[in-house]
């Protein structure tokens, strides 16, 4: 069914909805940019409608409401541990589509990668409702389109808002009773079908040509451009990695918290090992490791679908104006020139 | 030509005298150091017309046309007329009239600002704007002073080394749930700030709060956003420094964490100040060295006559400049040769 509701009712049905859910959306932090005078756009609860950054794509992706940057996974003292729990309320997500798409990969990772599911992501993925919100025409680092996540019909409801009003579709049987009152309205949520940016992800055709690109020069570029901070792989809707850490109470060295907090193979140290090992030194050597896991190596383990979810969210986030689509295409470069030499040589 | 120009009249014009007898330097002012880019085609024209074809950068960020001569400067001052219409009167609201006789006074040096937050990466603050609201308050006056704004306490504004330097901060703050303990901002700190933050063995930020400068280094490198700023705008403001053969020295931090209200509120003081301090007649000596007679307290009392300092705000209760003498004994004299600070005993009476 779909809906038409002025700000104010949303904010009604939205107070309604609080009793059994909490309601997440991407929300905007005046002031709160990088740098002076910019805002940041990340996922924070809400309780009213204008308080939804409808018109911008968010910095950080809908991830952090599964999995937030720092969690609190068990107490512990010296003979019992408990752990946290997670929240009663169902989950309400306002999420764009590459956001759901990504929502695959960390099932993905979390649940079923290593025949283990991590019981801290279950508790939080079971409760979810997706509200797709509709992206419009997109934004200058979205390549969603390249990457086939522009479009999905896994949602409870889709949204678009227009003057101080939502047109909603309500899917979700359990959502349905809220909306009985609104007026009746025909919508069903567009996608965004060209993206001015787009990427083509160059087929690795064997082993040799995949060992080559390893070696290529083209990495090295990073070692000067890249400045291992890491940000991309924090707004990226699809990175899992994290650390995880003890915090010993001061008063009482007994007891304390394991906490797990989100992690990066960009930032120096993420490889280190016992023994002083060190697998990726460099800038370069970490880039190329990160991407080729999303245009790569991830397809090549799960034989689905690359990683990457195109939202670019990490071109926009990159201090230094790295762009991941250039990146990308400067791999297709390479690869090329590597298959034609191979041939070359496979002639002779 | 005319070997008979009282230079010290033309000088106070905005006009300064050339080594080549009967030729003058305009200064036109900048407050802020941003202007419309239509304005250089008219300098353009001021200089190949009037001037010697060249153009100068000013050190004050001035815009300097070389090689006019003295009998061509009533029609130079009628073709500025305009400029001075759309950038002082209009752009920072002076108190003042454009005319056909050019600029009204040197006294308050144009004030300089580096390009600050409309565009640089590391500004804190606007600082044209600020500037401009300065410029309505210690322009047009024959007291002279001074004033450079910088975005950040980077100062490549040179602050330092005017009588005030306004400098943009913002108090940072950590999100300790947003943090990664990825330590990027300690080395930051470390090598580009005062090396105030550290890592603890829990993998989160401790800080040492006393030293910071509010930057926002941290702010900048932080990959999450677990450091941002307040969007509060603050101000570090710098006393009494200067260049000059006698007494260079960096300014001594005189304000923290001040509001734009506090740093106004002070500049609308210094007119005021100046003339008590000068008892009443303008002489050319810039701000810091009225500051030096007068004596750092009772500055203070003149300058924050009404001001309401924010919550936040830190206030020097005394400086102890250290002088740069480029001679030694500079201020060891006879007591004849004494300055003398503050109202005559006539104008006492």
């Amino acid at each position: 069914m779909g809906y038409k509701l002025s700000f104010g009712e949303a904010d009604r049905i939205f107070d309604s909805l609080q009793k059994e859910y909490e309601i997440w959306a991407p929300k905007r932090f005046v002031g709160k940019g990088r740098y002076s005078d910019t805002d940041m756009i990340r996922y924070d609860k809400i309780h009213r409608a204008d308080e939804i950054e409808f018109n911008e794509k968010s910095d950080f992706p809908a991830k952090e409401v599964l999995t937030p940057i720092t969690e609190t996974l068990f107490y512990f003292t010296e003979d019992e541990y408990r752990e946290s729990k997670a929240t009663k309320k169902k989950l309400l997500i306002f999420m764009r589509p590459c956001d759901v798409h990504a929502k695959y990969h960390q099932e993905k990772i979390y649940l079923e990668n290593g025949d283990f599911a991590d019981s801290y992501y279950q508790r939080m993925s079971e409760k979810v409702k997706i509200v797709l919100m509709e992206c419009g025409e997109g934004w200058d680092t979205c390549f969603c389109v390249s990457m086939g996540t522009n479009r999905t019909d896994d949602y409870a409801a889709a949204v678009r808002a227009e003057d101080e009003a939502m047109f909603l579709e309500i899917k979700d049987e359990e959502l349905a009773p809220y909306f009985q009152k609104c007026a009746s309205a025909r919508f069903t949520p567009s996608f965004v079908e060209e993206n001015p940016l787009q990427v083509t992800v160059p087929e690795i055709p064997n082993k040799e040509v995949l060992t080559e690109l390893k070696r290529h020069p083209m990495w090295d570029e990073f070692d000067k451009r890249c400045v291992s901070c890491g940000a991309c792989t924090l707004a990226c809707s699809t990175c899992t990695c994290f650390t995880t850490s003890d915090i010993v109470y001061q008063e009482n060295s007994n007891a304390g918290e394991r906490k797990r907090t989100s992690a990066s193979c960009q930032i120096e140290g993420f490889t280190d090992m016992a023994g002083g090992i060190v697998f990726r030194n460099t800038a370069g050597e970490r880039m190329r490791y990160k991407v080729l896991h999303k245009f790569h190596d991830y397809k090549a383990r799960f034989r689905d679908f690359h990683m990457c979810v195109g939202c670019g969210r990490c071109i926009s986030r990159c201090p230094e104006l790295i762009s991941i689509a250039a990146t990308v295409d400067k791999m297709a470069a390479a690869v090329d020139e590597i298959t034609a030499s191979q041939k070359a040589e496979g002639g002779k | 030509m005319n070997h008979d120009i009282d230079v010290k009249k033309v000088r106070t014009n905005c006009f300064r005298q050339s080594k080549v007898a009967g030729e003058f330097m305009l200064q036109m002012r900048v407050p802020g150091a941003v202007i419309d880019a239509k304005h250089l085609k008219a300098v353009a024209e001021i200089c190949e017309r009037w001037g010697n074809g060249s153009f100068h950068m000013g050190t004050r960020q001035t815009l300097d046309i070389p090689g006019v001569k003295y009998e061509n400067i009533p029609e130079v001052n009628r073709y500025i007329k305009q400029y001075i219409e759309e950038v002082d009167v209009k752009l920072c609201g002076c108190d003042m009239e454009a005319t056909e006789y050019g600029y009204p006074t040197i006294g308050a040096r144009n004030v300089m600002a580096c390009i600050g937050n409309a565009h640089c990466i590391k500004g804190n603050a606007n600082t044209y704007e600020m500037a401009k609201k300065i410029e309505k308050l210690v322009f047009p006056s024959h007291y002279h002073i001074k004033v450079s704004v910088a975005g950040c306490p980077n100062d490549c504004a040179k602050a330092n080394f005017n009588d005030f330097g306004v400098i943009g901060v913002n108090k940072q703050v950590y999100d300790y749930d947003r943090c990664i303990g990825c330590g990027s901002c300690v080395d930051a700190c470390q090598s580009h700030a005062t090396g105030v933050l550290t890592l603890n063995e829990n993998g989160k930020i401790d800080k040492d709060p006393c030293c910071c400068v509010g930057c926002g280094e941290c702010s900048l490198i932080c990959p999450t956003g677990g450091w941002t700023r307040d969007p509060k705008k603050l101000y570090r403001v710098t006393l009494g420094g200067r260049t000059g053969k006698q007494t260079p020295r960096s300014g001594k931090l005189f304000l923290n964490w001040v509001t734009e209200d506090v740093v106004l509120g002070m500049f609308a003081n210094w007119q005021k100040f100046s003339a008590w301090a000068l008892d009443y007649k303008p002489e050319y000596l810039h701000g810091g060295h009225l500051i030096d007679r007068v004596g750092y307290k009772e500055f203070a009392k003149h300058i924050f006559e009404g001001v309401e300092f924010n919550p936040e705000a830190k206030v020097a209760d005394d400086i102890y400049w250290a002088e740069n003498e480029q001679r030694s004994n500079i201020h060891v004299m006879p007591l004849s040769q004494h300055k003398h600070a503050g109202p005559s005993e006539e104008s006492s009476k």
